[in-house]
């Protein structure tokens, strides 16, 4: 028997190892309807509750307006503060009374218009309002004071026009969104929603399954069996991936690309050959996870903990360039600050593999490293 | 021994003052989970002041019942009645909870682990709004019963198991309930400290005067009850006073020493028969000794030579059960009866291994030669706790070897050094030849491992389990097929292929694993307690199965075990106290040892039971024990010991003993080997 087919055949039982465990892993989740309930939620329901939701523009936001002018320029201001963005409501110059509708929350911001404003605006003089904003939620408070700021300027300019009849140089800014032309909320926050989902699946599942095995004592059975580390673990991420990229699949071709309309630029096979990637990247995340905790409990708590900094560092719900030095650096271990790259390349981009394969390969280099770590650490955590 | 129960209530002042009425009465119960009838149709009554056993293997419906009976389960139909009071609502339930205790199934699970032994009765006694004034007194004798005064504050996940089940006892017992219902207080817990316990539960239910209804899986247990009701499958096959029951059993057991060949004639005739070495033990139908040997003697042929020499004793309750439990199998025909020997019965479409097959080669072609393991001065610390202290035996292929000692002595630790889950601190353990420090893949499919708990998947079907392993094991799907086959054979399991493992009941679970832990023809089997909570017939078969495997596939088999009974089965016993090996013989050479320095063993019987104990320690027999209702002593000279039992009796104001003399058990040689270590060990501490 030569060499060649002697190896051929060990390979052929060591894949039908592994494959005889991917498939356990597969018929035991679909028997937990638990589980089955969450993935089919996180991968549809949650995707649509996304799209509606996170409204990053102001919308209706309760203005109190006290007019102690009166005067057609203060009418004219009230006007402009209008829908959808304000929902301007005359209130009693009352400060006590105010205050009360900002603390309870009635009230988003309260506008003072004082008494000589017409005047000084008409004069050419500077004139004062004043803005109260309910800034706990600061960035919800921002963008009232920014809209608003905005609101008062054009009236300003319009008004100096119109007393000077002097024409002054201008500048028109002509902004084209590329990859969003029409700036549609619901793309970038059910990408955004779907990348946190993927997450959460490809860490928990394959983490959850582990610990089962250890808390009801059926990976002894498979300790004592022929079976090396890297098979049991690279099973359990294979499997737990493959879930993962059928909901993946169903999320964004039903959900997001069919019934949403967010489009798909790029190749479907290089978008879920990298999204099977990522998820067996954070599958061997949660392996790892796995290997720590003792119980279902315990896992939970673990992924919740990575979970948490993993997105929220990730760039795909605020800026990475925005934040200090060193939690940069630890973004870099994120794996999915490269996949939210990758996807928003490839969906909205149209990127190809050429222009995603630095963070593609940085990604399967850290999720290497993870496979490493976990199947290190599963022997080891039995000593 | 009839009659006992009534006279022990007849004494108590409580009995008197009160109506006469039973304390539980339950009449044609059932109750139902989805599809499964846990409980069908029970009746019984616990008169008061008895101690009443409800015995059978896991999903026999006792915890149910007894669940019922304290009142935290509701009923599908008949009537449940505590102190007269029927149970039919909350409140009503609420009303009797005061006067009974509940103890839940499991080793310490009432228990709070990170609180302490004294913060864990003052909790219980809180809940039940026990004053200070009482607490205080009740606490301490009750400690002081339990023999857990010194560990007040010892947390209770520290406590060995014997110990956990006696401080949930104490809380069970603080608020003095009148009714205890205690599920399984025994399981789990190794032979000296269960025959501790019930000594224990006997002193508390005279001095209390408590009535108690306890469950049990061991039927060796049965003895110790006033009256036991043998459950099965959800219903009660037989109730009554135990001696009643064996009584009117007509039943005869037959110890048979005669040729192998004419013992295995025996096989053919008679449902129940076990074989060891040169010796069968046949359960025979017959109302009186004479008709039972005649009866052996015709079904051995009148050619023997030399003459069979045949000893007739009467049944034990376990014949009983096993004899009820294989009427009901022929009834139903659904399920084929057991071999005559309690093998798996072999199937029509059950044909031998192939010999092409792996593994099916002769244990010679090892590099082990016969040593099938070979542990030499294994040895495991966890921190600075060592569980297993330089150990060392070896089994031989086609030898069956039973690993015994109390909870904690190191036996579950010593196997997963063996079969290569932890790796051993110190000393080496070879298996197959192989050194299992550095165990490759070739030497890990040699091996077969069936673990403490239930360690398949229980949301997989039977076949998928089957499957599954052989596609862990590397077999083809052909192969895996016929191997998925044969273990359905081997493990009786016909009908059951598309169940779910966690659907089956306790003795196919069991069955099944060993299936799967068969199914690449391992040549060294490594069995963790294979066989608790699993009917005496499911225990039977799964022994039937095992002395195959050893007999004739030459399979070595290291298991553990807390039926004394099954550890008389082994080809050879190695005893560990506190991780070391303290004895390794064959179990005649250890009763024989045990007899050569400590004399033979006499069964008493006096009554009541309690003060005849005091009264024959305080008469030079110190370590006479309780037994059922029976007093074991150990005696050189049997009818000197007689005497000086007598003397000390009438010394008491008690009327003179029946004493008989009884062969030596396994559970007779590992309490006194475990009892002398013990002492041995306090002494060494206290120099």
């Amino acid at each position: 028997m030569s060499g060649l087919s002697r190896f051929a055949r060990g390979a052929g039982r060591w894949l039908r190892q592994v494959a005889a465990l991917v498939g356990k892993e597969w018929r035991q989740l679909l028997r937990d309807t638990a589980l089955v309930g969450f993935v089919v939620f996180i991968f549809t329901l949650d995707i649509l509750i996304a799209a509606g939701a996170p409204e990053l523009d102001l919308r209706s936001a309760p203005i109190g307006l006290i007019d102690r002018d009166g005067s057609v320029a203060s009418r004219e201001l009230a006007g402009r503060l209008r829908a959808p963005y304000f929902d301007v409501r005359a209130v009693a110059d009352d400060e006590a009374q105010v205050a009360r509708q900002l603390e309870r929350g009635q009230l988003r911001a309260v506008l003072t218009i004082p008494h000589d404003f017409e005047r000084a605006f008409v004069r050419g003089e500077t004139a004062q309002v004043q803005l109260v904003v309910e800034a706990a939620d600061s960035n919800l408070g921002y963008l009232v004071a920014s809209y608003t700021e905005r609101i008062l300027a054009t009236l300003a300019a319009e008004y100096s026009l119109a007393r000077t009849a002097v024409v002054l140089p201008e500048v028109q800014l002509q902004a084209r969104y590329r990859f969003n032309p029409a700036l549609t909320e619901a793309w970038y926050a059910t990408i955004s929603e779907l990348l946190t989902m993927i997450t959460v699946a490809s860490i928990l599942l394959p983490a959850a399954a582990m610990v089962r095995e250890k808390e009801r004592g059926t990976i002894e059975q498979l300790l004592v069996s022929p079976l090396s580390p890297l098979q049991i673990v690279l099973a359990k991420v294979v499997a737990m991936a493959g879930v993962v990229l059928v909901g993946s699949t169903v999320a964004v071709g039903l959900v997001m690309h069919g019934l949403l309309g967010v489009p798909f630029a790029g190749s479907p096979l290089l978008f879920f050959s990298l999204v099977a990637l990522y998820a067996m990247t954070a599958s061997g995340l949660g392996v790892v996870a796995a290997t720590f905790a003792r119980s279902s409990g315990q896992v939970g708590l673990i992924v919740l903990l990575l979970v948490m900094p993993i997105t929220m560092l990730s760039g795909t719900w605020n800026l990475r360039e925005s934040m200090p030095g060193w939690l940069q650096v630890a973004i870099d271990l994120s794996p999915l600050r490269y996949f939210v790259d990758i996807t928003y390349g490839v969906l909205l981009k149209g990127a190809d593999l050429a222009a995603v394969a630095k963070p593609a390969a940085l990604m399967v280099m850290l999720g290497l490293a993870f496979l490493a770590l976990g199947t290190a650490r599963f022997r080891r955590q039995f000593r | 021994m009839p009659g006992t129960d009534t006279s022990v209530a007849a004494v108590r002042p409580a009995a008197v003052s009160t109506i006469n009425a039973p304390v539980v009465a339950l009449a044609g119960i059932g109750k139902r989970y989805g599809r499964m009838l846990a409980v069908d149709d029970v009746s019984l009554k616990v008169e008061r002041g008895q101690l009443y056993g409800l015995i059978g293997a896991d999903g026999a419906g006792k915890s149910s019942l007894m669940k019922m009976v304290a009142g935290v389960l509701a009923h599908d139909c008949g009537t449940v009645e505590v102190f007269g009071v029927r149970i039919d609502s909350e409140r009503a339930a609420e009303r009797v909870k005061a006067r009974l205790g509940f103890m839940p199934q499991g080793l310490g699970l009432n228990l709070y682990p990170e609180l302490s032994v004294e913060e864990n009765i003052d909790f219980f006694a809180r809940l039940r709004q026990v004053s200070a004034a009482e607490l205080a007194p009740r606490k301490q004798q009750l400690l002081e019963m339990t023999r857990l005064a010194a560990f007040r504050t010892r947390a209770a996940k520290n406590l060995s198991g014997g110990m956990k089940q006696k401080l949930g006892l104490v809380c069970t017992l603080i608020h003095a309930p009148e009714l205890i219902v205690l599920d399984e207080p025994t399981t789990g817990v190794d032979p000296v400290s269960r025959r501790d316990f019930w000594a224990i539960l006997a002193q508390l239910i005279d001095a209390q005067r408590l009535t108690a209804l306890v469950s049990t899986a061991y039927l060796d247990e049965a003895s110790r009850f006033d009256r036991l009701a043998l459950m099965h499958v959800g219903r009660v096959l037989a109730e009554g006073e135990p001696a009643e029951l064996v009584a009117a059993a007509g039943l005869r057991v037959a110890q048979v020493q005669a040729e192998p060949a004419a013992l295995a004639q025996l096989a053919a005739h008679f449902a129940q028969t076990e074989q060891t070495a040169g010796a069968g033990r046949v359960v025979v139908t017959a109302d009186d000794d004479e008709s039972a040997a005649a009866a052996v003697r015709a079904a051995l042929g009148s050619d023997q030579h030399p003459v069979p020499k045949i000893v007739i004793t009467p049944p034990d309750l376990e014949d009983l059960f096993v004899a009820r439990l294989q009427a009901l199998d022929g009834a139903a025909t659904t399920r084929p009866a057991p071999d005559a020997d309690g093998r798996f019965k072999p199937n029509r479409n059950q044909r031998p291994a192939p010999a092409s097959e792996r593994g099916s080669a002769p244990p010679s072609e090892y590099n082990g030669g016969t040593h099938a393991i070979d542990a030499q001065s294994l040895t495991r610390d966890f921190g600075g706790f060592r569980a297993v202290d330089r150990a060392s035996f070896i089994v031989r292929y086609g030898e069956i070897f039973g690993l015994l000692g109390a909870n904690g002595a190191g036996k579950t630790t010593a196997i997963k050094m063996l079969t290569g889950i932890l790796p051993p601190s110190a000393g080496i353990g070879r298996v197959a030849g192989a050194d299992m420090r550095q165990a490759g893949q070739a030497i890990k499919e040699r091996i077969g491992y069936m673990s403490q708990a239930f360690s398949l998947y229980t949301d997989l079907t039977v076949m998928e389990n089957l499957l599954l392993f052989a596609g862990v094991y590397g077999l083809t799907r052909e192969q895996a097929r016929s191997r998925a086959q044969w273990a359905v054979a081997l493990g009786d399991l016909h009908g059951h292929e598309r169940e779910p493992a966690g659907r089956l009941p306790m003795g196919l679970r069991q069955r099944l694993a060993l299936g799967c832990a068969l199914l690449h023809q391992p040549r060294v089997l490594f069995l963790d307690e294979p066989t608790s909570g699993v009917d005496p017939i499911g225990r039977r078969r799964f022994w039937g199965a095992l002395r195959r495997l050893a007999r004739e596939q030459g399979v070595a088999i290291l298991l553990t075990t807390h039926y004394m009974a099954e550890a008389d089965l082994c080809d050879r016993i190695a005893l560990m106290f506190a991780g070391r090996v303290v004895a390794d013989a064959t179990p005649a050479q250890l009763k024989a040892e045990l007899t050569a320095e400590r004399g033979q063993l006499l069964e008493v019987s006096a009554e009541p039971p309690l003060a005849a104990l005091a009264a024959l320690r305080a008469g030079g027999f110190a370590e006479a024990v309780l037994h059922g209702r029976r007093l074991h002593v150990l005696a050189h000279d049997a009818a000197e010991a007689g005497t000086r039992i007598d003397t000390a009796l009438a010394a008491a104001g008690l009327a003179a003993a029946r004493i008989t003399s009884q062969t030596l058990t396994m559970e007779d040689v590992f309490i006194h080997r475990v009892l002398a270590l013990e002492a041995a060990a306090l002494a060494r501490a206290a120099a």
